[in-house]
């Protein structure tokens, strides 16, 4: 609804670095996603090291996007859209750092799985990072755009979610139960199953912020959305 | 003419027939400070809740402080000033009526105005005044409700000992409490606060803060304030001011995190409109 900058330039400047922060630490967390995912697909170490590795920048990314929260709540006294801007920001760094922790948990079992022979079921896993992937990057782009319609795709996406890990969950608990050999790597793949599950509700968590940021309707835990914005056009306004 | 002493408490025939379901009640008021050529409220409609605290917020201008002054009659003291329209009615009451004196009225809605303005007089005088003006003499009652109102206005422990000295010793915001003392002296149903810390450093303001919400056990209060952060921390609800005319009006929690209107969002977030 906000229209137009405020009259303190310094203000947007610091609304604008805290939204710039929180989509590089997004991009940041995607990336290990990915690079983890691929390491354990493709059996590359490397990539699992870096994903490892790149962890440590989200951590801090995370204390920097809290920082600059703080600084603009404190110096600027944000109301309404500019403080729901400010606490949603806060809370998708949150969720970002806990997505790259499940990132390096999936990249630390790979690391292990990498040293026995390949788990010829291996790839039933990208189904699964699939849906979760993708949730992530809708809520991202949704973050990004404000855009209200996607964020409730990524809410609806969650029975996916649920439906594609119990599926792949299961086939994995089956083998872990009948290819004794590999049980370890079977087990490990349950696990990667869960993380992969957390990856979705993580991002899940972020389009209900980005919906409580762009309309103040808090539809967590079975809230609902208001009847006006479920039947108007939720498209963001991208006209001059 | 008509015994004005409860006139707020004792609303006419026609008033008692429709209970108020609030303390004060704006219908479609229309204000002009030339004989009507400009409106500067152009057909406001609120309605004030009992010991509530009420904040008026909006850009210089936009007629808040008009509107407050024309609860209490204030503007009656302009030649040139006129409603143009509407009614307002406070418990029940239609101020305008031909049976209301404006003087009577205004000890029911009591005003605090920005600048401090303490009688050059002792402490003790400056709340007595308005019990004076009404005729009570006997010590015994004055003393009792110096003490009352200072100990509402949270003033008397810092001049219990100094109730003889000039009003004009104290500091700003003591003065400023000591006028809200001799406001709530004669006990009104009504306080209307006109920027009563835009003088005060933030000590000062946060002690008449807490006072006002204090106050509000008791009392029905309405302010004026350019401070945003003070709307939020003191006020029940906001009503947001643009050009005359009432834009939004509602809880201050809603105002401040959901604003319906984009005008009241642009101008509590600064925004350009």
């Amino acid at each position: 609804m906000q229209s137009g900058d405020h009259i303190l330039s310094n203000f947007n400047t610091a609304l604008q670095e805290l939204r710039e922060t929180t989509l590089i630490m997004a991009a940041g967390a995607q990336r290990n996603l990915q690079n983890t995912i691929n390491g354990l697909l493709q059996r590359d170490k490397q990539l699992c090291n870096q994903a490892i590795a790149d962890d440590e920048d989200e951590d801090q990314l995370e204390i920097q996007i809290d920082s600059l929260g703080l600084q603009i709540i404190v110096r600027f006294q944000p109301v309404a859209t500019d403080l729901r801007m400010v606490i949603g920001a806060m809370k998708t760094a949150t969720n970002l750092e806990r997505i790259s922790d499940q990132a390096v948990s999936i990249a630390k079992r790979s690391r292990k799985m990498l040293k026995n022979d390949e788990v010829p079921e291996v790839s039933r896993i990208e189904g699964l990072y699939q849906v979760a992937a993708g949730m992530l990057a809708d809520a991202i782009t949704a973050y990004s755009d404000s855009d209200i319609d996607l964020a409730l795709t990524v809410v609806e996406n969650e029975k996916t979610l649920k439906k594609t890990h119990k599926t792949t969950s299961r086939f994995f608990s089956e083998k872990l139960e009948t290819q004794t050999g590999h049980y370890r790597d079977y087990l490990d793949l349950v696990l990667i199953c869960r993380w992969l599950d957390r990856v979705g509700n993580l991002a899940t968590n972020i389009a209900e912020d980005v919906i409580f940021e762009t309309t103040s309707a808090d539809i967590r835990h079975g809230g609902e959305l208001p009847p006006e914005l479920l039947e108007g056009n939720n498209k963001p306004d991208t006209s001059d | 003419m008509h015994d004005m002493s409860n006139i707020l408490t004792s609303p006419s025939k026609a008033a008692k027939k429709k209970k108020p379901s609030s303390v004060i009640e704006v219908e479609d008021i229309g204000f002009s400070y030339d004989l009507g050529k400009t409106e500067t409220l152009k057909g406001i409609s609120m309605e004030v809740p009992k010991n509530q605290v009420t904040a008026l917020i909006g850009p210089s201008g936009c007629g808040k402080s008009t509107l407050l002054r024309c609860l209490n009659r204030m503007n009656d003291l302009i030649d040139t000033a006129k409603i143009t329209r509407g009614t307002i009615r406070i418990l029940g009451q239609d101020i305008h009526a031909a049976d209301v004196d404006a003087i009577e009225l205004r000890k029911q809605v009591g005003m605090v105005f920005q600048k401090y303005n303490p009688f050059p007089k002792s402490i003790y005088d400056n709340v007595a005044y308005g019990l004076r003006i009404q005729g009570i003499k006997k010590k015994s009652v004055l003393d009792e409700a110096v003490e009352r109102s200072l100990k509402n206005a949270a003033l008397w422990d810092e001049v219990k000992d100094r109730l003889k000295d000039s009003a004009l010793g104290l500091s700003g915001g003591q003065q400023q409490r000591l006028c809200i003392a001799r406001t709530i002296a004669v006990r009104p149903k009504v306080i209307l606060m006109d920027e009563p810390c835009s003088a005060l450093d933030p000590i000062a303001t946060a002690k008449v803060e807490e006072l006002m919400l204090e106050l509000r056990k008791d009392f029905t209060i309405v302010i004026v304030t350019h401070s945003m952060q003070q709307a939020s921390r003191i006020s029940d609800r906001t009503a947001f001011f643009y050009l005359g005319e009432l834009i939004e009006y509602g809880s201050t929690t809603h105002i401040f995190t959901n604003p319906t209107a984009k005008q009241t969002e642009d101008y509590i977030s600064g925004r350009f409109g």
